[in-house]
């Protein structure tokens, strides 16, 4: 219990995919968009998108074993932390570079269409 | 059956989800709140089970207290966290660098977060015996374990 405890609040929570939102937008986009070649293009950012997510989550399991092994041995925990925040910041910054590429390939009003609902 | 059913009377089909949306709302009086808490009491009561120092027993009671309010904020911070980044989002034209700014503050917030867990990890260790620790993390109640899927999920 306590290991498993600690684990979930050094990783912040069961996941850390921040942005893995965007890439399950695939039926928005296909509501949104003409079947043309420019949303083959905007679906296949987002196949690259949830490509990086299942990546990032493999990755992100073994942390938590890692971490789940360190805490039980009472081993230093830090490189460990090293390593998470590692992850978390590659995946950011990658997911963000699709993020803004997914962006170029939409019009301001498709963006709105597919994103209505969380818009402030 | 398709056919029957497409015959039904507009208020009927609302009053049908009505009564299902109701039904669903019954079963879900315990919340994962509550679950939680109840996961934070049944690890105090195996803390008191299981070590045998008053002094002992006392710190490592207070310190669960610590560890449950670190989760309370973590809930917390996940869900301001997650509207504030879907509303970035969706913005058209929020630029790069405010993303990178505010991501930048969750790992701010990430590293004080280590700080806090790391000193309550370290407290829990001189608290208990390694043999003590290892009973009390083998303990698993429903309620736990509902828990830890529950704080997986955040």
């Amino acid at each position: 219990m306590l290991v498993a405890l600690f684990t979930i609040l050094i990783l912040g929570g069961g996941g850390s995919g921040m942005l893995d939102f965007i890439a399950v937008t695939q039926d928005d986009v296909k509501a949104v968009m003409e079947k043309d070649d420019r949303r083959k293009q905007v679906l296949a950012t987002l196949k690259a998108m949830k490509k990086r997510v299942t990546a990032h989550n493999k990755a992100f399991k073994q942390t938590s074993k890692d971490l789940d092994k360190a805490l039980s041995t009472d081993a230093d925990i830090d490189a460990i932390w090293e390593a998470s925040f590692a992850l978390r910041i590659k995946y950011n910054g990658d997911m963000l570079d699709m993020r803004f590429q997914l962006r170029d390939q939409l019009t301001r009003d498709e963006w709105q269409q597919i994103f209505a609902s969380e818009q402030a | 059956m398709v056919k029957w059913l497409g015959n039904w009377n507009p208020v009927l089909w609302c009053a049908m989800i009505a009564i299902m949306v109701t039904a669903c709302a019954g079963t879900g009086d315990v919340t994962s709140a509550d679950v939680e808490n109840q996961a934070f009491e049944d690890l105090r009561n195996e803390i008191r089970a299981v070590v045998a120092d008053p002094a002992r027993e006392t710190e490592a009671i207070r310190l669960v207290g610590v560890l449950q309010k670190d989760f309370e904020t973590l809930h917390s911070t996940i869900a301001t966290r997650t509207i504030r980044l879907r509303e970035l989002n969706a913005d058209y034209d929020t630029s790069r660098a405010d993303f990178e700014a505010f991501l930048a503050s969750i790992e701010a917030q990430a590293r004080e977060r280590r700080q806090n867990v790391t000193a309550t990890h370290q407290a829990l260790l001189a608290a208990m015996t390694a043999e003590e620790r290892s009973q009390v993390d083998k303990s698993r109640s429903r309620a736990i374990n509902a828990a830890i899927k529950s704080m997986q999920s955040i």
